[in-house]
């Protein structure tokens, strides 16, 4: 659904740091929103965490470059890092291009399905009211 | 928060105490110069790509990674640096990077005005006096703070900065200090003169203040933060840290089962970078995929010589790979089968 003029694909669960998680029996492919990564600009390197890995959610884990700013990338959920998007590395813009399909960042074996509560999903009034509320904070940087 | 004065010091401090702080939890604003000239990388380069580290070692001219983005610098003690270690739940971090940047670029920006350069911010992340840059900035997140570096250039040696920078030829080194020359200033190039260092200094603190708010100020490092640097710098100052491979990872291995591993191959030929993921079944090419940016004609022979590729040893392939150019009539100009090979039995 569209909230704010970004696409929020409905099948996806959402956290307050603009990932999604794309889940899948036990394994949840997470990735940076649309709206995450036009706040974030062109993400220019991206270091691609190890596998087996494990990662908490909530707890940075990777970093990403855009504009000379090295931000951390905090996990949607917890368990083990199961796959990476190593193509991240060669064209780390594809999350600017493709942030729900190529620009996928890694696969994580959850530990705990319970957290999944934890996050939000596009149909749910509390994350369209904080996707809104963000699109105003960020106005000036989204181009109003 | 508290200010810190500490003027000029050993020249891995002016970069440890930064990273030191945000892992005490504690917030700042640093204010020092470095004692001798060394050259700086950003968090993802590769040194080996990016710096001259023959020249460098020739030279006495240290190399150290930094956490904060960007690219290669030479850094001396004709830059003041800032470097603002503050939470980013602070109510002063504004919630874009650009406004960010915007904001707490405004307290060098009025110091170069104080002095009589009209310096203006640019965004994302620049200082520009008549469309130069005037002063080298980044920013790391670590932990639960947002680490905001930067400087105000004095005086700066362009020659050094070309010499230490790796680059294909000379014609191409040439072309980076005309390039430099034309975009980068200092203040001594604006003002003819450089004013006093402490005035630069009190200008720094008046006009972070000003952001910030009153500064409590220090001039030394306590134990506890000089130890936390000391610690940093087991890590930071050794080769493991400078020469951790950033970009890119081209090797990856995975073990299916004993004797069977997909493995990923990526080796740069004078021709272009080859890319193969191979599947190896106890030592036999079980599947293969070869791709890259060179050139191989005719382009539709590659799936052929893929083909050709399974079910031969890992060791044997450099020679079906010879044998499949003579009787195909394959041209890959800058790639040899030796680099093909390389790329299927290192």
């Amino acid at each position: 659904m569209q909230i704010a003029g970004f696409e929020f694909p409905d099948e996806l669960y959402y956290d307050l740091k603009h990932g999604w998680g794309r889940v899948e029996g036990n394994i949840v492919t997470q990735g940076l929103t649309d709206f995450g990564q036009k706040l974030a600009r062109e993400i220019v390197y991206v270091e691609i965490p190890p596998i087996g890995r494990s990662v908490t959610q909530g707890q940075t884990f990777m970093s990403i470059e855009s504009g000379k700013w090295v931000g951390r990338i905090p996990a949607i959920v917890s368990g083990k890092i199961v796959a990476v998007n190593e193509e991240l590395e060669w064209e780390p813009n594809l999350i600017n291009k493709s942030p729900f399909d190529r620009g996928w960042l890694v696969k994580i074996e959850m530990s705990n399905p319970a957290e999944l509560d934890k996050l939000m999903r596009a149909n749910s009034p509390e994350f369209k009211a904080f996707i809104e509320a963000e699109a105003e904070k960020f106005k000036s940087v989204l181009g109003g | 928060m508290k200010l810190y004065r500490l003027g000029t010091v050993a020249w891995p401090y002016s970069q440890l105490l930064y990273h030191a702080l945000p892992r005490l939890n504690r917030e700042g604003l640093i204010l020092l110069s470095p004692d001798s000239p060394y050259v700086c990388i950003g968090y993802f380069q590769d040194p080996e790509q990016d710096v001259d580290l023959a020249y460098c070692r020739e030279h006495g001219i240290p190399v150290f990674r930094r956490e904060v983005g960007g690219g290669a610098v030479y850094l001396d003690g004709n830059q003041l640096f800032w470097q603002l270690v503050i939470r980013k739940d602070h109510p002063l971090v504004p919630a874009s990077r650009e406004e960010f940047y915007r904001k707490f670029l405004q307290a060098p920006i009025a110091v170069y005005r104080a002095i009589g350069i009209p310096a203006e911010y640019k965004p994302v992340n620049d200082v520009i006096v008549h469309n130069r840059k005037i002063s080298g900035t980044g920013v790391a997140e670590i932990g639960n703070y947002i680490v905001f570096v930067g400087n105000l250039i004095l005086d700066f040696n362009y020659e050094m900065m070309v010499r230490v920078l790796k680059v294909p030829d000379e014609k191409f080194r040439d072309k980076v200090y005309k390039t430099l020359q034309e975009n980068l200033t200092t203040i001594k190039r604006e003002l003819g003169d450089i004013p006093p260092r402490e005035k630069l200094w009190d200008l720094l603190a008046e006009k972070f203040s000003e952001i910030l708010g009153p500064m409590e100020v220090e001039t030394g490092v306590d134990p506890e933060w000089r130890a936390e640097a000391n610690r940093l710098g087991e890590v930071m100052l050794k080769e493991d840290w400078l020469y951790m491979r950033r970009r890119p990872h081209t090797d990856y291995g995975v073990t299916i089962r004993s004797g069977v591993e997909v493995r990923q191959k990526v080796y740069k030929a004078t021709g272009g970078l080859i890319r193969a993921i191979i599947v190896v079944q106890e030592g036999t090419i079980a599947d293969i995929t070869l791709s890259g940016d060179f050139f191989f004609y005719p382009a539709d022979k590659l799936t052929e010589l893929e083909k050709a590729l399974i079910g031969v040893e890992v060791e044997k392939a450099e020679k079906i790979i010879v044998r499949f150019y003579s009787e195909q009539g394959v041209e890959s100009p800058g790639i040899t089968p030796a680099d093909l090979a390389m790329v299927i039995n290192p």
